[in-house]
């Protein structure tokens, strides 16, 4: 474990770079940098430019509030200072690409807003982190009210309607019709991993568990390029350890990282595209006139939705293999575990570990302490936990409908793992058996799974009560 | 405290509360988490029976196979916090 009060690595006062100190720097600005190059177009003006930025923005804010070096000294010192401008710097570089057109275009989608707004807006954030270091910094116990401001946020760029009211106060801002807002015009590129990032940080502050992390170490692994689109959600302290482990390039994982991402592509571009011409959606789902049809469409997007979300985390998995970053792993054959909980262990790891770390394990000990009935606790637990993963996709009824599906799924799994605990003992002496039954399980939980993405795959809950009518020859 | 005197109580606790079997023996290298033989209920359950019995404090964030996944790893773990 990091300790938490180690300082991090000194600067050794020399302009000498090793190459894990390069590429400590290197992946800092490869970050910042793409969190700009990524960030796709938006029909509010010059938000391809400010969404990014708000980001850094806000991971400064939450690195002010997290830092023990700051809460105890009060003032940054000059390696913050340095991160700080480097941070800044690129910043301001890519709004200076607005005098050397077309040359913006590399960076941003459109061409960046003017040098001095850019510079008010650093100012701002400047006091915003100096406040939530004076503030916050020295109370860990009040990083709480940030997190909730978060979580705020996140819900107000995931709920629909909130969303175009959000869309609509920008476009004034930037001198747009309000009456053209839409929740499309807000496409915040990798904000739910980002925001679950910095969470994770603040709880592991309040917690007295997070070690001294540097602004720019802290810039790296919340924005962290491969990442940035759609995750891993690592965990700071185990990010922090590969970041600050010697590095010297190597061709094992050169090459491992590359076999990672070569297979990755093939997953997302070659079969889940080719598979998304026939998963079920909207249009195909009133198309289909058979249950045979139907039973197409849903296998198809069951195997869509894991070899695109699996291709997307091989290939960032792989180039930050490349530089030294094993992040971990979000799928282990997910449509080949006996049950649903094992499932669950293996289908979007981090996401899963992140809401057992900071919701289930405290709920369930909290509960536990109050000596609930232990059905009670595992449906709470199960379920509500269920809940939260599926409106953290976006708060709409089907999404929650997704989650609650899993949830029960989960508790009746674990009551009947409880019945037949004490009673099936036997089995074990019949490997056949055994096996038998695993394969039973296997199938029944891929089924289960995939008339789950009924919910998940459409917009309305009448849409999918309609594909299990046609499913089921209803 | 020998390894031995720590594993003992903890394979007992597995065996019976958790597996409802207390015949059943828990290897010392016997994968529990990552093989599903030990939920996420019952993994914060084992949690607090080790700080009870032990005296020490498992992270939420440690209850994953990653930081232990065998009898073997938790005895490791408990013993480098005593």
């Amino acid at each position: 474990m990091l300790a938490t009060e180690t300082s991090p690595p000194a600067a050794t006062g020399r302009w000498v770079l090793d190459q894990a100190q390069a590429r400590s720097i290197g992946l800092c600005v490869l970050s910042v940098l793409a969190v700009y190059a990524l960030q796709p177009a938006m029909p509010i003006r010059q938000m391809d430019f400010w969404l990014p930025t708000a980001s850094l923005v806000l991971t400064v804010v939450v690195w002010a509030a997290t830092s023990s070096a700051l809460a105890t000294h009060r003032r940054p010192d000059r390696a913050t200072l340095t991160d700080a401008a480097l941070i800044g710097g690129i910043t301001l570089g890519i709004a200076a690409l607005r005098f050397a057109e077309p040359l913006s275009m590399l960076i941003t989608r459109t061409p960046p807003p003017a040098v001095l707004s850019v510079l008010a807006a650093l100012a701002i954030a400047a006091l915003l982190a100096v406040a939530a270091g004076c503030i916050i910094g020295p109370r860990p116990a009040w990083t709480t009210a940030l997190v909730i401001a978060l979580v705020a946020l996140l819900f107000v760029l995931k709920y629909e309607p909130l969303t175009q009211a959000f869309a609509a106060l920008l476009r004034v801002a930037q001198g747009q019709s309000a009456a053209q807002a839409s929740a499309l015009d807000v496409r915040w590129l990798g904000f739910s991993y980002i925001c679950f990032r910095w969470i994770a940080a603040l709880r592991e502050r309040a917690l007295g568990r997070l070690p001294a992390m540097s602004l720019r170490e802290f810039v790296t692994y919340a924005v962290f390029a491969p990442a940035l689109i759609a995750g891993p959600i690592d965990r700071p302290e185990r990010f922090l350890r590969d970041l600050r482990a010697s590095f010297a390039f190597n061709w094992p994982d050169a090459t491992e990282g590359v076999r990672r991402i070569a297979v990755g592509a093939f997953k997302k571009f070659v079969l889940a595209d080719w598979l998304a011409l026939l998963a079920l959606n909207e249009v195909n789902a009133a198309q289909a006139q058979g249950a045979g049809w139907m039973w197409l469409l849903v296998y198809a997007y069951a195997w869509r939705i894991y070899l695109d979300f699996g291709g997307y985390t091989d290939m960032a998995i792989g180039v930050a293999r490349i530089f030294g970053v094993r992040l971990p792993e979000n799928f282990h054959r997910p449509y080949l575990k006996p049950n649903l909980t094992q499932f669950w262990s293996s289908w979007h790891m981090s996401l899963a570990q992140w809401f057992r770390t900071y919701y289930f394990n405290p709920l369930t000990r909290a509960l536990r302490m109050r000596a609930w009935a232990v059905p009670t606790i595992i449906f709470v637990g199960q379920v509500t936990t269920m809940l939260l993963i599926g409106v953290w996709h976006g708060v709409t009824l089907n999404f929650a409908l997704w989650g609650l599906w899993h949830g029960v799924g989960l508790f009746l799994h674990n009551r009947w793992a409880d019945f037949a605990k004490g009673r099936l003992t036997a089995m074990q002496e019949r490997p056949r058996l055994q096996v038998a039954i695993s394969a039973a399980g296997v199938l029944l939980t891929f089924h289960f799974v995939a008339l789950g993405w009924v919910w998940f795959a459409l917009p309305d809950a009448a849409l999918s009560l309609g594909v299990f009518r046609k499913l089921f020859g209803l | 405290m020998m390894d031995e005197a720590i594993a003992a109580p903890i394979a007992e606790y597995i065996a019976g509360a958790i597996l409802k079997n207390p015949k059943r023996a828990i290897k010392p290298d016997e994968p529990l988490i990552s093989s599903g033989l030990i939920d996420s209920f019952h993994l914060v359950d084992l949690g607090l029976f080790v700080e009870d019995k032990f005296g020490v404090r498992i992270d939420d964030s440690e209850l994953n196979a990653d930081t232990f996944d065998t009898l073997n790893q938790l005895v490791a773990l408990i013993r480098s916090r005593q």
